[in-house]
């Protein structure tokens, strides 16, 4: 097991140093964030006029807010929510995408068209459009979050898998097994997706980070998350109006934040790498 | 390639009828009424919802708002009712656009300049501080780089301005945070396409009919890396002309991106819509300039083009 | 007088420590004005050597040597040295003009204007005999066929003005009738221009057919040198000998008893295809095909790249769909479109790249298994009975029995090939298409794959449709012969008969090209009528014979009109020159022969 483990390290990550430090400082934050608000002494909601504003100490690692609450148990309780986030909606979008986008490689001509206008035209609207309807249809939380990023954040790996399937259903094997009378099925699972495999992981990594700062930039516009649950981008929202006061607020959760994706990117880049850079980038991101 | 334009004309209008549509009917799905608020009566209202006309059925609603954007008419702000959409979109578009562009520009040559250094470069800590920058550059989220960049050069050094777009000067930070990611995304592709290129027999015979390395990589091998540039730019410049919600916002840019922002937390349902549509059609008109170049850059498709006519 | 010398040449790869040299210690001349021929098999570092002696390793490699001289200086690529090389497609610019790539050279050499360049380019390109230079100029690389394109490549080399051309293998990427036009052409600039020659080669026949002097390289090192009689008339070292023996190609039909050279073929046709048409654009398609395969032949396809030869495979296998015409199995015409299905699984085929007929992520005993699966008509077996064909297909095939848990990539081309046949006849398909099976493989390992399809057909009794563009090849395995030019079959017959005496011109210029080992011959070698068709070779039209243009006999009728099938006892033929008009009202016991 454990070599098997460390055999499919290897196809996917590749021996470098990159992939290893990504994935320890992964490591290292989801550690953080299901330990800190579980052991700190402080609550991450519980509001306390004494301690309003204050700077770094001993007590207060990365100080208070102003309205008390301790931002060290703070910023990694958002950090969990923005994993929880990141990581479950990449999965849901993983499975759309290289779904639709197989279904509508193999089925090609019309179907394909169709298919893949949708795609566009749903890539087309503001992904704040959807969360917004859907936190005000189901209320704001994790739950519609996650549901708002599904609607088109699966166009990307779509396309890609779409790309794949189409160039791998030229290739001679596939005529081959065409030929033995497999059925199309079991030619696209057994014979196509398996070896689009490398794309299709890459681009599941990438996926997490680019949830990840959708949903942060979402909650620091003010729609998606809400109190009292808190992600990153909710905390950068609440320190903003008193920025130039207190800059720290700030700055503790925006560098957890990029560490994060730093570290997620750092993962997939290595993991693209050892693809062969023929895992595409997944699209331009929306809306910057 | 005549037809393909065309073919491609007519899905960009199809892609664009249908937006409208599905925005329509998202918009409308919105529980309440956009005039909802405190301290105003039901038939208050009542009444300015019969103004509007959104006490008629949808359908019909749906169908009068397409007729006027057949003629060019978007509508006007719930907000604000004295200011159509359209003159919100004519003064807000210009400014969002003059950032956008200078965007694009400075990540094209930043990105490009970057990518072909690190691309020819003989030593390996070149290639290795420019590909961790990049990665840092691609990693960090346009928001958070504004914000740094914010604390760093307004709020600590006060060098630069934080807000308001008056001179040159305040264009520096947007553009910085704008620019980042498409400068680290150009910049991957060229060094990684042009890493391949140079790899290619046709650079090696270049250099063995006696041209310098030089002319070899700019005239050759660079006009084939640059395809796949183009095609990442086409998206990426679209979504730079229709504004970054965050970066307009913390910036303090009156562009499309704040106007967005401000109509969904206003709930302005006309102005959203409206948005949407301008937003979505520039996006749709890009995408189509940019699969248009591609097959005209590619000598293949622009031949067939050329046999075609003749 | 020497033109160049390099004394004692090593190349080593850095990185790999204590990896032995790619090129070790080389030392070679080459006379002014000749042609000097280094040859050997690819991997024993011909091109490694010809890159170091231009300089154009860069910094990969560490280059040693005591001198490598250019009549006395050192060589400066485009300006004393200039190089070609094998593939004419990817060594020129694809998104530069033609016309661009041979100015741009003209004026690094010498620093003219730019209008001078361009009369310099044209007066270049009518040397190697491209006609209508001034349209070509303005063409891109991928609107000229291989040919031309090569033409263009050794234009842009003569640009420069040098003392030494390298050529590493000019001619390999070609057919074998525009090789034949190109090595006269080769032979000409040389004589014409006298510049030297360094022409690096896999292939003993073109050897011998263009050099004066010859070393034979391997695994790095120069193991024998002399004039080309010495080489191929008395060959000191076993390598030498073993190499002109794979050239010369032992015979495969060697040691078989039943009924002399005629195979086991029956009469009877078990896939037919009548007036089958499939058209993809002017030049490429197939018009009007009729073939049959007989129950336990060995059917050849052959002709150039481009002839239609694939694309007639891929709609008898169904990969295609025909736009006219239809196909019989076993007397039943199958419907278009469903045929992949009505096969189940009786119609086989080994692929031209081993490197992509193999799913990666497959061991050999899973796609084995996935190939049994499939097969309609072996759903009943069992698992065991499974293993049990599998140990005999690989058995068969010359595989070990650890090879059924390996996966793809730990095989070398020519194992793969060995397991794309086990593939395909695992489940004893009637028919195994063979689509340029060995083409990619070198001589020694395509030896061995050939000898091995031919031991398992005779010995199973498939029939099997072999598709090449290698004469030498096509002729030693098949029973029968299709001879395709421009999308049509211009000839079929008998091998023997078809190869010891060619009715249509063109399996005459197709049998005339193949360069012997032999220098002798070699240069009696006539290559075809040097004339080259307007656009890509083969375009095919219905309303005239395909090969007219190049044709050396076509008559007036040739451009007017396709000919029809004639057909003379076993023989079939599609020229005029075997109409009744042409040849005659003749009797039922007339007896036609080739009337070229």
């Amino acid at each position: 097991m454990r070599k098997r483990i460390r055999q499919q390290w290897k196809t996917y990550m590749g021996g470098s140093r990159m992939a290893a430090a990504g994935c320890i400082v992964l490591a290292v934050w989801i550690l953080l964030a299901v330990m800190v608000p579980l052991v700190s002494p402080w609550s991450y909601s519980a509001q306390d006029a004494q301690i309003r504003n204050q700077g770094a100490s001993l007590l207060h690692w990365f100080g208070t807010d102003r309205f008390g609450r301790d931002l060290f148990t703070r910023v990694w309780y958002g950090a969990g929510i923005s994993l929880r986030v990141g990581i479950l909606s990449a999965l849901l979008n993983g499975c759309i995408g290289v779904l639709y986008g197989a279904v509508s490689g193999y089925a090609g001509r019309r179907a394909d068209q169709v298919l893949m206008r949708i795609a566009d035209i749903l890539s087309a609207i503001p992904s704040m459009l959807y969360v917004i309807l859907i936190t005000l249809v189901l209320g704001a939380g994790v739950g519609s979050m996650i549901l708002g990023l599904c609607i088109a954040g699966w166009i990307g790996m779509a396309r890609m898998v779409r790309g794949e399937v189409l160039r791998l259903k030229e290739m001679e094997y596939a005529y081959a097994a065409r030929m033995e009378g497999i059925c199309p099925l079991r030619i696209l699972l057994r014979h196509l997706l398996p070896n689009a495999a490398g794309p299709i992981i890459v681009n599941l990594i990438f996926l997490v980070p680019q949830a990840i700062f959708t949903e942060a930039f979402l909650s620091f516009l003010g729609v998606g998350i809400a109190a009292p649950e808190a992600s990153l981008g909710t905390i950068i929202q609440e320190a903003r109006s008193q920025m130039m006061l207190y800059p720290y607020q700030m700055l503790f959760p925006l560098l957890v934040l990029c560490v994060m994706l730093l570290a997620l990117n750092m993962a997939g880049t290595a993991a693209e790498r050892q693809a062969g850079g023929q895992a595409p980038a997944a699209g331009g991101r929306e809306e910057g | 390639m005549a037809r393909y334009t065309c073919r491609r004309i007519l899905t960009g209008l199809l892609s664009l009828f249908v937006l409208i549509t599905v925005t329509f009917f998202l918009v409308r799905i919105i529980p309440g009424s956009p005039f909802q608020r405190g301290g105003v009566s039901e038939q208050v209202v009542e009444a300015v919802e019969q103004e509007y006309g959104l006490d008629k059925p949808l359908l019909t609603q749906y169908l009068s708002y397409m007729g006027e954007v057949l003629h060019g008419n978007l509508g006007i702000s719930y907000q604000d009712p004295s200011v159509r959409v359209t003159e919100i979109i004519g003064r807000a578009w210009p400014i969002t656009a003059s950032v956008g562009l200078t965007a694009l520009a400075a990540s094209l040559i930043l990105g490009t300049g970057f990518g072909v250094l690190s691309a020819v470069s003989d030593r390996r800590g070149v290639k290795h501080v420019l590909s961790a920058g990049g990665m840092v550059a691609a990693g960090i989220p346009g928001f958070a780089a504004a914000i740094l960049l914010m604390l760093v050069f307004s709020v600590k050094l006060k060098l630069l301005p934080a807000s308001g777009l008056l001179s040159p000067i305040h264009y520096i930070l947007p553009v910085a945070a704008l620019s980042l990611y498409p400068a680290a995304m150009v910049s991957r592709l060229v060094s990684s396409t042009l890493e391949t290129e140079l790899t290619k027999d046709y650079v090696l015979f270049a250099r063995a009919k006696g041209l310098g390395r030089r002319q070899v990589i700019f005239t050759h091998a660079l006009k084939n890396a640059y395809l796949p540039v183009i095609n990442y730019i086409g998206p990426a410049s679209a979504s730079l002309l229709t504004g970054s919600f965050v970066v307009e916002s913390i910036f303090t840019i009156p562009g499309l991106g704040r106007e967005f922002v401000g109509s969904i937390t206003n709930r302005d349902y006309t102005l959203i819509l409206g948005l949407t549509v301008f937003m979505g059609a520039v996006v749709i008109l890009v995408n189509l300039i940019t699969d248009l170049l591609c097959a005209w850059l590619d000598p293949k498709t622009r031949r067939a083009y050329r046999e075609e006519r003749a | 007088m020497n033109v160049l010398e390099v004394r004692n040449l090593s190349v080593q790869y850095p990185g790999a420590q204590g990896a032995p040299d790619i090129v070790n210690n080389i030392s070679f001349t080459v006379e002014k004005g000749s042609i000097t021929g280094l040859v050997g098999e690819s991997g024993s570092g011909k091109s490694t050597a010809m890159l170091a002696v231009m300089g154009l390793l860069g910094a990969r490699a560490s280059v040693r040597h005591d001198g490598i001289t250019v009549s006395g200086s050192a060589p400066v690529p485009g300006k004393n040295v200039a190089m070609i090389f094998q593939d004419s497609l990817s060594c020129l610019n694809p998104s530069v003009k033609i016309g661009r790539q041979v100015r741009e050279t003209v004026r690094a050499r010498t620093g003219c204007t730019r209008k001078e360049a361009a009369a310099r380019a044209v007066q270049l390109l009518e040397m190697v005999g491209i006609r209508n230079p001034a349209l070509r100029m303005r063409q891109y690389p991928f609107e000229l066929s291989g040919g031309m394109r090569q033409r263009v490549v050794l234009a842009i080399a003569l640009a420069c003005e040098p003392e030494l051309i390298i050529a590493d293998e000019p001619t390999t990427a070609l057919d074998a009738v525009v090789q034949a036009q190109i090595l006269q052409l080769l032979r000409r600039i040389v004589r014409e221009t006298g510049t030297a020659l360094l022409l690096v080669s896999h292939d003993m026949g073109v050897t011998a057919a263009m050099c004066r002097d010859v070393y034979v390289m391997r695994a790095g090192e120069i193991i024998e040198s002399g004039t080309a009689e010495d080489i191929f008339y008395h060959p000191c070292e076993a390598y030498t000998k073993q190499l002109l023996k794979d050239a010369k190609g032992g015979r495969l039909r060697v040691g078989e008893a039943k009924s002399g050279d005629e195979g086991p073929a029956g009469e009877e046709a078990l896939l037919r295809l009548e007036h089958v048409t499939k058209i993809f654009d002017e030049r490429e398609g197939i018009r009007d095909i009729s073939l049959e395969i007989r129950r336990g032949e060995i059917l050849a396809l052959v002709g150039e790249s481009g002839s239609g030869k694939t694309t007639a495979a891929r709609i008898l296998t169904g990969m295609l769909r025909e736009d006219a015409g239809e196909l019989y199995h076993n007397g039943q015409v199958l419907k278009r479109g469903r045929r992949m299905d009505s096969f189940q699984g009786t119609v086989q085929m080994v692929f031209q790249d081993p490197y992509a007929s193999l799913n990666p992520c497959l061991t050999v005993r899973r796609a084995l298994l996935e190939a049994l699966d499939g097969s309609e008509r072996l759903r009943g077996l069992s698992g065991q009975e499974k293993e049990e064909r599998i140990r005999e297909i690989l058995t068969l095939t010359g595989l070990p029995q650890e090879a059924a848990d390996r996966y793809p990539r730990a095989f070398s081309g020519g194992q793969r090939q060995r397991i794309g046949i086990a593939r395909a006849l695992v489940t004893e398909p009637d028919v195994l298409v063979c689509d340029e099976a060995i083409s990619s493989l070198d001589a020694t390992t395509r030896e061995q794959i050939l000898e091995l399809i031919f031991r398992i057909q005779r010995k199973i009794g498939f029939a099997c449709l072999f598709i090449s563009h290698d004469m030498y090849v096509v002729r030693r395995i098949s029973d029968r012969i299709a001879v395709m030019y421009g999308g049509h079959i211009v000839e079929t017959g008998k091998t023997k008969q078809v190869c010891k005496d060619p009715w249509h011109p063109y399996t005459r210029l197709l049998l005339s090209a193949v360069p012997e080992p032999d220098p002798i011959r070699a240069s009696r070698m006539k290559s075809g009528p040097a004339r080259e068709s307007a656009g890509n070779p083969g375009a095919c039209t219905d309303a005239r014979c395909p090969f007219a243009d190049r044709c050396g006999y076509a008559l007036e009728c040739c451009g007017k009109e396709a000919p029809g099938q004639y057909r003379f006892g076993d023989r079939e033929v599609s020229c005029f020159l075997y109409s009744e008009e042409h040849s005659g009202r003749r009797g039922s016991t007339y007896r036609m022969t080739s009337q070229i």
